[in-house]
């Protein structure tokens, strides 16, 4: 069998194994298991406990569930609704002023997790009610929320470039920089489509005469402002050389920890091991992943399916931004019915050597690759934030929630063009900070 | 037989435990190492070594726990939408599928621990730890794994357990929540 027709058979199997329901990181394993007997024999399965192993003991992964249970801490507090509450008070005079202190508090809270259904969850649970109850229609108060939620991966800390940065060996420092800027333009373009639909309806929320004072608008800021400060502080040490993503990802987890107890009187052992466990089951969940692919990363290279695939794409001798086009069309695809971990760590070491080939940045197609997995969050059938949405306003039909969304996945489009024209958007930031990156 | 599923159980509710505290281990030591770093600006010897080994560990001794509350998540497309019937032939087909993996990595695993531990492999840092400790999690961690899936395969047959953790009648958004919570 050539190389190219076997590629074929592991895609189709992958696919056909993944249908089942069978657990990503399982149906990872199981397939190369397979293949690596099926075309190798036995005697190749000899290293495979060894991978599995060294696939995971790298010092750079200690970072995820130190972000994660940074995540975790501030999720368990009730700082989704001091956030929430806080922007609210300094932007409701603004045209669908809610709506938009709901993005802005998704963007703040972005920055203070790395999880998508998490930041969805923690604003969706103050904002959503809230928004419904002052008559804004449903389809803004939960698109927007769905939207607004998918922030939480592109606005760093952010899982999902860190294992896009393990699963290329991309700089976690750089490619959390270069998702400021286009996390910062999306926020923008989301506030923007909703100022204009608000503006256009007349629709005003609170009656124009009605003030929050000085006081209202400051007592909130205490409980909101620590968060912020730790999160700036750890983006400050990661960027200052002074330590690496791990180090001050532990430091950050415990500072946070240690916030949510004191500034919200956490006495209660048992809120201290829900955010353990919550940190447990996800770390778990995502690094059991990172082994079964580097598993079956080993099996794809050993019988030279990457090298094969990259090779083709290479003599087909296409345009470069057709290409772009549709590597963008793949992943959008696979975001509908693939969870993000399981896209990238499977997809980005067969991607990258084919775009880099290209001529594109590194760390500007982590960028892409990222908000193609934002946009697979809030998309039929498995949009993780549909179904957050879901759950917080049951009542609302999914349609309703689906037909709010879709603009805002207009806007994410936009802004893969946008990214696309304009490389500099991305890749600025950490250029200026870090220095030229390689190319 | 009842005995022995609860006995399973309990060994992953053991291993979720073990690797929560391993987790918090290692914050509590990456902040003690920042601090010997970069407050004391002294050299560190085992922290990064220990942080390392301990999240690998963490990973196969806590694998099991979250099997057991459906932490692992999957493309669930099929499952959620097709008929009863169909949703528990997919289950067995799932659990046949990882359990073919989890028994040929625990017994690859088993084969690896004891070739570190014949030859009294060390790692190659300051700390030259011997490797047949932290190496033990993974044999340790795939055989618990590939006994709480036949522990759950013995209930999806029994009919005790649901397919997927699916009840019939459950509609899409409510299977989704049980996922996410593992309640």
């Amino acid at each position: 069998m050539s190389p190219a027709t076997q590629g074929l058979v592991v895609i189709v199997a992958t696919l056909a194994v993944f249908v089942t329901g069978t657990p990503i990181a399982f149906a990872l394993g199981a397939v190369a298991v397979i293949f690596l007997v099926l075309f190798q024999g036995l005697d190749s399965l000899g290293i495979a406990a060894e991978t599995l192993y060294s696939g995971l003991h790298d010092f750079t992964l200690v970072s995820i569930p130190m972000f994660i249970m940074m995540g975790a801490a501030i999720g368990s507090s009730p700082a989704g609704r001091d956030l929430y509450l806080a922007l609210d008070r300094w932007l409701y005079r603004v045209p669908g002023g809610l709506v938009v202190s709901n993005l802005g508090a998704c963007a703040l809270f972005a920055a203070l997790t790395g999880s998508s259904p998490a930041t969805c969850a923690a604003i969706g649970k103050m904002g959503i009610p809230e928004m419904r109850k002052r008559g804004y229609p449903d389809e803004i108060a939960t698109g927007s929320i769905c939207a607004g939620g998918t922030l939480g991966i592109l606005i760093p800390p952010s899982i999902t470039f860190i294992l896009y940065g393990i699963a290329t060996e991309t700089s976690i420092g750089r490619l959390f920089l270069a998702g400021i800027v286009p996390g910062l333009l999306l926020t923008a373009l989301f506030m923007a489509w909703t100022i204009y639909k608000i503006g256009r309806s007349g629709f005003r929320a609170y009656p124009s005469e009605f003030r929050y004072s000085w006081r209202e608008k400051l007592e909130v800021l205490p409980k909101v402002l620590p968060f912020l400060f730790i999160v700036a502080a750890v983006m400050y040490v990661l960027y200052g050389g002074v330590a690496t993503p791990s180090e001050a990802a532990g430091v950050g987890a415990a500072l946070c920890v240690l916030l949510a107890v004191l500034l919200y009187r956490m006495w209660d052992p048992r809120a201290w091991w829900e955010i353990l466990r919550a940190t447990t089951r996800e770390s778990v969940m995502i690094m059991t992943i990172i082994a079964a692919s580097v598993l079956f990363g080993y099996m794809l290279t050993s019988l030279y399916l990457t090298q094969t695939l990259a090779q083709a794409i290479a003599d087909a001798n296409l345009n470069r931004w057709v290409l772009m086009g549709l590597i963008n069309l793949f992943l959008l695809v696979c975001g509908c019915f693939i969870p993000p971990a399981g896209i990238i760590l499977m997809t980005a070491p067969i991607l990258l050597p084919i775009v880099t080939a290209a001529g594109f940045d590194p760390v500007w197609f982590g960028v892409i690759v990222t908000i193609n997995m934002e946009i697979g969050l809030i998309t039929p059938p498995v949009g993780l934030n549909l179904f957050v949405v879901n759950s917080i306003a049951p009542d609302v039909p999914t349609r309703t929630v689906l037909a709010g969304s879709v603009p805002y996945v207009m806007c994410m489009v936009l802004a893969i063009a946008i990214l696309c024209a304009f490389p500099e958007i991305a890749t600025w930031l950490p250029d200026q900070m870090m220095g030229p990156g390689r190319k | 037989m009842d005995l022995a599923i609860r006995a399973v159980r309990a060994l992953s509710l053991l291993g979720g435990f073990c690797a929560a505290a391993l987790i918090a281990a290692s914050v509590g030591v990456v902040c003690q190492m920042v601090v010997v770093r970069y407050v004391l600006g002294q050299t560190t010897i085992w922290q990064t070594d220990f942080v390392t080994f301990a999240l690998v560990a963490a990973t196969f001794l806590g694998g099991p726990y979250v099997l057991m509350t459906r932490g692992h998540v999957n493309v669930d497309v099929l499952p959620l939408h097709v008929g009863p019937a169909a949703r528990f032939r997919l289950a067995l087909a799932a659990s046949a599928l990882s359990l073919l993996f989890a028994l040929v990595l625990s017994w690859l695993a088993i084969a690896f621990w004891h070739e570190a531990f014949d030859n009294n492999w060390r790692s190659e840092s300051m700390w030259r730890a011997r490797l047949w400790i932290p190496y033990l999690a993974m044999p340790v961690g795939l055989v618990v794994l590939s006994l709480q899936m036949l522990a759950d395969l013995a209930e999806l047959l029994s009919g005790r357990q649901h397919p997927f953790g699916i009840a019939p009648g459950t509609s899409v958004a409510e299977a989704i929540a049980v996922r996410e919570t593992g309640t």
